[in-house]
C-alpha cells in the first residue's frame, strides 16, 4: 500500500513539474536580422509557433491505473466469478482501449527492450509508466497467474475473439513451438542491449498486430498479422503461445503463482470436458498447467460441476477445488 | 493438510517472496534513475537539411517516407521569430526557375504547395517589393520532406524553417521508424522536460 | 577565366593571391573575418575577431592591434586614421594603431556594418535601424540617408548593410532585399539605382537578398558580392554586367563577403568561412603584375 501511494505521489509530482517546465519555456530571438514588429507596422504581432503538447502525464497515469484495474478484473472474472462472458467483454473493452485507441503503445512486450537497455546502459532511463507496465503484469502473474493474458493484453484480446474451431496441438509439438518464444526473448534482449547506433527494437519492428491498431503499416506486416489471426481461428492464440517473449516471462512466473486455475483430482468426474474446451493446451492429464493457462475461463464454462445448480452444496468443495 | 502440502506451500511462498523481492528490487532500481516520459525530438543541429555547413546538396526527404503514419508526423514549421519575411523567399519560390513578368520566380518550391504567402503589416499600394510577407506552412498539406528547410538554411535563407516532430500526430512508437531511417541520427528520444525548448543553430 | 553574362569574355580576372587564413598564427584569424579596406599605399586592413591586422600587398603581416569589441567593418582615411565599426560604436585608431577615440551615438549606431569616408564626412551604415548616417570628422551627426526612401528604406534580411563612397561623394549602397544597388547624395537624396531579381541569370541578382557587399572603383564601376552561390561581379555605372570575377572560388557557406579594390583594379574579396582574402587581378591588365606604387583606393576617398 505504502509503495503504491509513494508511486502515485511521484507520478503526480512529475506531472505538476513537467507542466510548469513547459510553461516557462519561451522563445528567444537569436537572430537580430528578422524584421521587428515596428518595422512591419500596422499593429502586426509576431505569431507564436503552435507547438502541440505531447500526451499529458495525467493520461499516462490513467493508462496505468486502467491496466491495473483491468488485470484485477481479469483475475476476479477468471478465478472468482469464473465468467467466460465477463472475460469476453473485458477482451473487447481492452482491445478497443489499449489496442485501437492507444494503438498498442506503451506495451509490456516492447517494454522488455526498454528495461533491458535501462539495466545495461547507464545513460538510458525509462519512464515510470514503462516501469509500471512492465512490472505490474509480472507481479500479478506471481500472484494470480497470467491474468494479463486473460483479456487485458490487446494482442491476446483480438486473438481471443477470433477463436472459432480450435484444434488441440499435439503435446510434443506444442512444447517445441513454445520454446520459440524464449528464443525470441533472447534475440530481443540481444538486439536491444547493443550500443545505441546499432540498437534495434525488433519486437516493435516485427509487431504483427500493431498495423491493425494503427490502421496503417507496411504490407508485409499486415499480411503476417492477418495470417496469424486466420491461424488463430483454428489454433488458439498462436502468437501468445509460441511467439510472445513477454509470455515467456509470464509463464515462468505463473509457475509459482499463489492463486490460479486448479483442477482438484479427487473431485473431478474424469469427464475431460475441461481439457477438450481448453484451446491452449493448458490442461494436461486433467491438471491445469499454470504456465500455459491464459485465464480465459472456458474450462469453468465446460465443467459440469461449475454449472451444477446447487452451488451451496458444492461450495465448500469447489472452494477447495480452486483455492 | 499433511506435511507434504505444508512444505510445498512453504516452498511456494518462499519462491514467490523471493520473486516479488527480485522484481521489486529491479523496479526500485529503475525508478530511482527513471526519467519523465520521453518524446521523439528532431535535433536540427544534426538534421542535414538544417545543420549549417551542408550546402549544395539535395534535400534529405526520408522523414516524409519513413513514418508509420501515411502522412508523416514530422512536419516543417516556420519559426516566425526568425523569419526574414522577404519578398522573394527561397523556400517559397524556386529561385533557380525563370523569372516571370512580375519579376518573381515562376515556380514554387514545395511539391505539395503547402506554404502560404501573405503580405503583412503596412502594405505599400505601389510597390509589392516594399512589403513584408508572412510565410506560413499549412500543416495539413506538409509531409515533412524538408525541401523548404534546406532552401531556407543559412546562407541562402535565415534558417527559420525547421523540421519538427508534431506531438499531436506522433504515435510515440517505442521504435521510431523515422529515427531508425535517419542517416544522421537526428531523431532521438528525450525526456519531456528537456524536449520543449526549440533547438538553436550554432551562432553564425 | 571567367566569362561575362552573354557568354563572351568581357573582362576577366584570375586569382593571384590569398592573404591570411584560419588559425592561431599572428597573420591568421581564429573565428571571424568580416571587413577589409585598402589604404593609399596598397596596405590591406582586415578586421575579424577583435583585432585589426594590416597586411602588405604581398600578404605579409605588417602590424596588428586589438579592438575593444569585435569589428564588423573598417575604413582608412587619407591621413591614415583607421575607423572600425562595431556594435554600438565606431572606434578610431591612429596610423600606428594607437586608439584615438570611440564614437557612440545611442540608437543611431546600433550595429555598424560599413563605413565610408569623404574629405569632410564619415558615413556609417547601421543595420539595426537599416539606415546610413552622416557624421562630420569630429563625430557630430549631420543627417540620415535612405531611411525613409520609398517609405521602407533598406531591406536587409542578411544582416549587413554595405556602402561605398566614390570620388564625387556619391554614396553607393546595397539594398539586398530589393536586389539592387542604390546611389544617394550626401544629403540623402536618391540619385539612381540599378539591379533587379533575375533568378538564375547572372546579369541581375539571385536568391532572397543580394548583393550583400559592394565597392566602387576609380572608374566608377561597382564591384558587388553575392551569397548563396557566392560570387563577385563587376557592373558599370548604368548597371550593365561587365564581369563575373569569381563564382566557384569561395566556400559555398560564405555570407556577406566584404570587397575592396585597389588602384590597379585588383579586387579583394573576403571568404568568410575560410577566413582569408582572395585577391583577383584583371587578366589583360599589365599593371597587375607590378608592385603597387600608385595611390590605392578602397572604401576611402584618396
Amino acid at each position: 500500500m505504502k509503495r503504491s501511494a509513494r508511486l502515485i505521489t511521484i507520478l503526480v509530482l512529475t506531472f505538476v513539474v513537467s507542466q510548469t517546465a513547459l510553461a516557462q519555456i519561451e522563445y528567444e530571438r537569436p537572430v537580430d536580422v528578422a524584421p521587428t514588429e515596428e518595422d512591419i507596422g500596422e499593429g502586426y504581432v509576431t505569431p507564436a509557433v503552435q507547438r502541440p503538447l505531447p500526451r499529458s502525464t495525467l493520461l499516462n497515469i490513467t493508462d496505468t491505473v486502467l491496466l491495473l484495474g483491468a488485470m484485477g478484473i481479469s483475475a476476479w472474472l477468471g478465478l472468482v466469478r469464473r465468467s467466460r462472458t465477463g472475460i469476453v467483454v473485458l477482451a473487447i473493452v481492452c482491445a478497443v482501449y489499449f489496442g485501437f485507441y492507444r494503438k498498442g503503445c506503451v506495451c509490456p512486450i516492447g517494454a522488455i527492450q526498454n528495461v533491458a537497455v535501462a539495466l545495461t546502459d547507464p545513460s538510458y532511463a525509462v519512464s515510470y509508466v514503462v516501469i509500471a507496465f512492465f512490472f505490474a503484469p509480472l507481479v500479478l502473474a506471481l500472484l494470480f497467474g497470467r491474468v494479463f493474458c486473460g483479456g487485458v493484453c490487446p494482442f491476446g484480446a483480438i486473438q481471443e475473439l477470433v477463436v472459432l474451431r480450435p484444434v488441440q496441438v499435439p503435446r510434443r509439438l506444442d512444447r517445441a513451438l513454445g520454446l520459440l518464444k524464449y528464443v525470441y526473448l533472447g534475440l530481443a534482449i540481444w538486439f536491444a542491449v547493443l550500443p545505441a547506433v546499432e540498437r534495434d527494437f525488433i519486437i516493435c519492428r516485427f509487431d504483427p498486430f500493431v498495423g491493425f491498431f494503427r490502421r496503417t503499416g507496411p504490407a508485409y506486416m499486415l499480411i503476417i498479422g492477418g495470417a496469424l489471426l486466420v491461424l488463430g481461428m483454428f489454433i488458439g492464440r498462436p502468437y501468445c503461445r509460441y511467439l510472445c517473449p513477454y509470455g515467456g516471462l509470464l509463464a515462468q512466473l505463473a509457475r509459482f503463482s499463489w492463486k490460479g486455475v486448479t483442477i482438484t483430482p479427487d473431485k473431478e468426474l474424469d469427464c475431460g470436458l475441461c481439457a477438450e474446451s481448453c484451446p491452449y493446451g493448458a490442461i494436461e492429464k486433467l491438471r491445469a498447467v499454470r504456465t500455459s493457462c491464459l485465464s480465459c475461463a472456458r474450462c469453468y464454462t465446460a465443467c459440469p460441476r461449475e454449472r451444477a445448480p446447487a452451488r451451496e452444496d458444492a461450495s465448500a468443495e469447489s472452494h477447495e477445488a480452486t483455492g | 493438510m499433511n506435511h507434504e502440502t505444508t512444505r510445498r506451500e512453504l516452498l511456494g511462498h518462499a519462491v514467490r517472496g523471493a520473486g516479488l523481492l527480485g522484481l521489486g528490487g529491479v523496479a526500485v532500481y529503475l525508478t530511482a534513475k527513471a526519467d519523465d516520459e520521453g518524446v521523439w525530438v528532431l535535433d536540427t543541429s544534426k538534421c542535414v537539411n538544417s545543420r549549417l555547413g551542408a550546402t549544395g546538396i539535395e534535400a534529405c526527404e526520408l522523414c516524409a517516407t519513413s513514418c508509420v503514419r501515411p502522412l508523416s508526423a514530422v512536419r516543417a514549421i516556420n519559426d516566425f521569430e526568425k523569419c526574414g519575411r522577404c519578398y522573394i523567399c527561397p523556400a517559397y519560390f524556386d529561385v533557380t526557375s525563370a523569372v516571370d513578368e512580375n519579376g518573381l520566380p515562376s515556380a514554387k518550391l514545395c511539391p505539395r504547395d503547402a506554404i502560404k504567402r501573405e503580405p503583412i503589416g503596412w502594405v505599400d499600394p505601389d510597390d509589392p517589393a516594399n512589403n513584408f510577407y508572412e510565410y506560413t506552412i499549412d500543416e495539413a498539406l506538409c509531409n515533412g520532406c524538408g525541401i523548404c528547410v534546406l532552401a531556407c538554411k543559412d546562407p541562402s535563407g535565415l534558417g527559420s524553417i525547421r523540421l519538427e516532430v508534431r506531438y499531436d500526430l506522433c504515435l510515440d512508437c517505442n521504435r521510431c521508424s523515422n529515427a531508425a531511417a535517419c542517416p544522421d541520427d537526428a531523431i532521438d528520444r528525450k525526456p519531456l522536460s528537456r524536449a520543449g525548448a526549440p533547438q538553436r543553430h550554432p551562432a553564425s | 577565366m571567367q566569362r561575362g553574362a552573354s557568354g563572351e569574355a568581357e573582362m576577366q580576372y584570375r586569382q593571384v593571391r590569398v592573404i591570411s587564413g584560419k588559425g592561431s598564427r599572428p597573420e591568421q584569424f581564429t573565428t571571424t573575418l568580416r571587413g577589409i579596406a585598402l589604404d593609399r599605399t596598397g596596405g590591406l586592413y582586415a578586421v575579424g575577431n577583435s583585432e585589426v591586422k594590416l597586411f602588405d600587398a604581398d600578404g605579409t603581416l605588417r602590424r596588428r592591434w586589438p579592438t575593444s569589441k569585435p569589428g564588423h567593418c573598417v575604413a582608412v582615411d587619407r591621413d591614415g586614421t583607421v575607423y572600425v565599426g562595431q556594435e554600438g560604436q565606431v572606434e578610431r585608431f591612429g596610423a600606428d594603431g594607437k586608439p584615438l577615440d570611440a564614437w557612440r551615438d545611442g540608437e543611431r549606431m546600433g550595429l555598424v556594418t560599413a563605413i565610408g569616408l569623404t574629405e569632410d564626412d564619415v558615413l556609417i551604415a547601421d543595420v539595426r535601424e537599416r539606415c546610413i548616417r552622416r557624421y562630420d570628422k569630429r563625430g557630430r551627426f549631420r543627417n540620415d540617408i535612405g531611411k525613409d526612401n520609398r517609405t521602407r528604406g533598406f531591406l536587409i534580411p542578411n544582416g549587413v548593410l554595405d556602402l561605398a563612397v566614390d570620388a564625387d561623394g556619391i554614396i553607393h549602397a546595397a539594398n539586398p532585399g530589393k536586389h539592387r544597388v542604390e546611389r544617394y547624395s550626401l544629403e540623402g537624396k536618391l540619385l539612381g539605382r540599378f539591379g533587379r531579381f533575375t533568378g538564375p541569370d547572372p546579369r541581375g541578382f539571385s536568391g532572397c537578398c543580394n548583393p550583400t557587399n559592394l565597392t566602387v572603383t576609380r572608374a566608377g564601376h561597382v564591384v558587388v558580392t553575392e551569397k548563396a552561390g557566392p560570387r563577385a561581379k563587376v557592373y558599370d555605372a548604368t548597371g550593365k554586367l561587365l564581369a563575373i570575377v569569381a563564382d566557384d572560388t569561395f566556400d559555398q557557406n560564405c555570407k556577406n563577403m566584404d570587397v575592396a579594390v585597389d588602384a590597379q583594379g585588383r579586387i579583394y574579396v573576403v571568404d568568410t568561412v575560410r577566413l582569408h582574402i582572395c585577391v583577383f587581378a584583371p587578366v589583360d591588365n599589365q599593371a597587375a603584375s607590378q608592385p603597387a606604387s600608385a595611390p590605392a583606393e578602397g572604401a576611402a576617398k584618396p
